[in-house]
Order: C-alpha cells, then sequence, then structure tokens
C-alpha cells in the first residue's frame, strides 16, 4: 500500500484503543491524580473542559467588550458626555473608531480621547442632538459642518 | 523609568478620597453610584484586576430618604445559624439601632459577590453625621455631586424672603385657617 500523504501514516487515526485512549491523555496531561491516569475519570474532565473552552471563546468576546464599553464611558463621563452622544458625534464628522481604539485611547492617551469628546461635544452642540445643548462649547474646535 | 513618568505613574495610581452627603437620598440609588468610586469604573484605567478603587467617605447617613413607604415594608434577614435563629428587621427598626447599616447593606448588595468585595467595602467610611475625623477628613480632595437636588426648607428662609415671595390671594379677615 502507497501513502500519498504523511497523515495517512499517523496511527491515532484507527479504532485501536491504545492510540484512541492516547488523544484524550494527551489532553489529560496537565491534570492531577487519577484525572490524569485513569482513563474512565480523564475522559468525564477532559470532556468538561472541552464544553468550558467553547463556551469561553464567546465568554471572552464578551467580557472584553464589556471592559471596553466601561472604560470608554469612565472616560466619557469625565468630560461631562455620554457614550451614546461620543459616538453619535464621532459618526457624524466622519471619524469612524471602533470600541478598541476609543478604549485603549481613553487609557493610554488621556489628551487625544479629550480632542475626541470636544469634536464629538462640538457636532452635538451644532446639531442640537443628546444632552449636550445646554452644555458649553469647546473652544477652538473646527468641525466640518463649521467650514462649509 | 524618568522623573515625569514615575510622578505620573504615581499620580494615576493613587487612591482618590471622595466626601458624599446622603442627606435626603436615595440609598439604593447611592449604592451604584458610589460602587463606581469604590470600585475604580470611574477611571479609563479600570480593569477588574487593577485594584483602582477610590475611598469614599459618606456623610449624614441618619438622613437618608427611603422611597415611597419602604420604611415600613423592606424587611433585613438575618439568621444566626441555629435552628429558630432567624430575625426580620424592618427597615426603620435596623436604622434606628444603626443608622449606617442601611447604606453599607445597599452599597454591599449593589456589587458581585466575589473575594474582592469585602476588601472594596473597606474603602468604605460612612457617618451617621457630619463628624468625621480630621486625619480621614484632611485626605478628601473631591466631593461626589448629589443625586437629587436638595430642596431648601420652608423654616430655613428668612422672614424677609417669605413675605416678599409673591402671593396670589390675601386670605379675607374672617376666614380660618386650621
Amino acid at each position: 500500500m502507497v501513502f500519498t500523504t504523511i497523515v495517512n501514516c499517523v496511527r491515532a487515526r484507527g479504532p485501536d484503543e491504545f492510540w484512541r485512549k492516547r488523544r484524550i491523555f494527551k489532553l489529560a496531561a496537565h491534570y492531577i491524580g487519577r484525572r490524569r491516569n485513569c482513563y474512565t475519570v480523564a475522559i468525564k474532565i477532559v470532556h468538561r473542559a472541552l464544553v468550558y473552552a467553547t463556551k469561553g471563546r464567546q465568554l471572552r468576546k464578551q467580557d472584553i467588550t464589556e471592559l471596553r464599553n466601561a472604560r470608554i464611558i469612565a472616560g466619557c463621563e469625565q468630560h461631562g458626555l455620554n457614550f451614546n452622544d461620543l459616538r453619535e458625534g464621532l459618526l457624524r464628522c466622519n471619524i469612524m473608531l471602533n470600541r478598541k481604539t476609543l478604549a485603549d485611547l481613553a487609557a493610554w492617551e488621556p489628551y487625544s480621547f479629550k480632542a475626541l469628546t470636544d469634536i464629538a461635544k462640538q457636532k452635538t452642540k451644532e446639531d442640537g442632538f443628546g444632552s449636550v445643548k445646554d452644555l458649553q462649547a469647546p473652544v477652538g474646535v473646527i468641525t466640518r459642518g463649521m467650514s462649509k | 523609568m524618568s522623573v515625569l513618568k514615575r510622578v505620573q505613574q504615581w499620580a494615576t495610581f493613587a487612591r482618590i478620597w471622595h466626601v458624599y452627603d446622603a442627606t435626603w437620598q436615595n440609598p439604593f440609588q447611592s449604592a451604584e453610584l458610589l460602587k463606581k468610586y469604590l470600585m475604580g469604573i470611574h477611571k479609563p484605567i479600570y480593569h477588574p484586576m487593577n485594584d483602582c478603587g477610590d475611598h469614599v467617605i459618606v456623610i449624614n447617613s441618619l438622613d437618608i430618604a427611603l422611597p415611597g413607604n419602604e420604611w415600613a415594608k423592606r424587611v433585613y434577614f438575618h439568621h444566626t445559624g441555629y435552628p429558630g435563629g432567624a430575625t426580620w428587621t424592618l427597615a426603620w427598626e435596623l436604622h434606628r439601632k444603626d443608622p449606617t447599616m442601611i447604606l453599607k447593606k445597599a452599597v454591599y448588595n449593589s456589587m458581585d459577590g466575589n473575594l474582592q468585595r469585602r476588601y472594596t467595602m473597606e474603602r468604605l467610611h460612612i457617618f451617621p453625621d457630619g463628624n468625621v475625623p480630621p486625619e480621614l477628613m484632611g485626605n478628601v480632595s473631591n466631593q461626589i455631586r448629589q443625586i437629587r437636588p436638595m430642596p431648601k426648607r420652608l423654616d430655613h428662609y428668612t422672614k424677609e424672603e417669605v413675605e416678599k415671595f409673591p402671593k396670589i390671594i390675601d386670605y379675607p379677615k374672617d376666614y380660618i385657617l386650621r
């Protein structure tokens, strides 16, 4: 018999009991006690771990989004703006920054973030949306709507 | 690390002390506000594993205002662990026993139950009146704005201001005020 690819050489593909169990044991290698040595115990723990890993992929994304939102909201509130007004204001100025960038700027570049909130505030004043109407407009910010 | 960066780092992670006047404030809405300062959610550097929470001093917790008939209807449950050890205390009874407890429990319950919660609560200092030890008050550098504006009571206005206030009618001489 001629093997055309190297993958077919791997013995774990077959129904051999040793190699089938070995696949599970390799995943259980870092556990302690019987959960790494006994197959019947290991298979349960490995199955559970794989379920956690599957759920964790989604949860991780949710956690990151939550953290970024918290940081952006904290940054906005320091300058008396709420999150929706910031997003709407930046969108109308055609500044397409995503949450990741905004959160990074809020945490690491507070002055750049302040400039962004100023732009959003100015736009909010101009277009008269959101809750910023009665706030004082920032000085020295020129948006595209003003230059026309 | 340069001197400037070192100072910047130090200033960023320094704990700030806030003061909050609880007079006529809803403790459950206040708890949501104070939670943010205690956990550090109000800072853009917030991270669940970043210990960046601030201290909050709450004064006048004796004068909190519960909504509706919550003084009579809200019940605090406690169990000693022994059979028959359950007690149910009404909010007004608890407030009479310890005027800081309702606010403390409100803040405690507003946070998620994790290992950090007890340590976060250590940063909350509640006082039933305005008598705060000067060594604590000396740290304060910020005041948290009250959720609800404090209306001025009629007996706090001077007599001239009351008399100068525009009236719709004068009562007739023979009108009996009850």
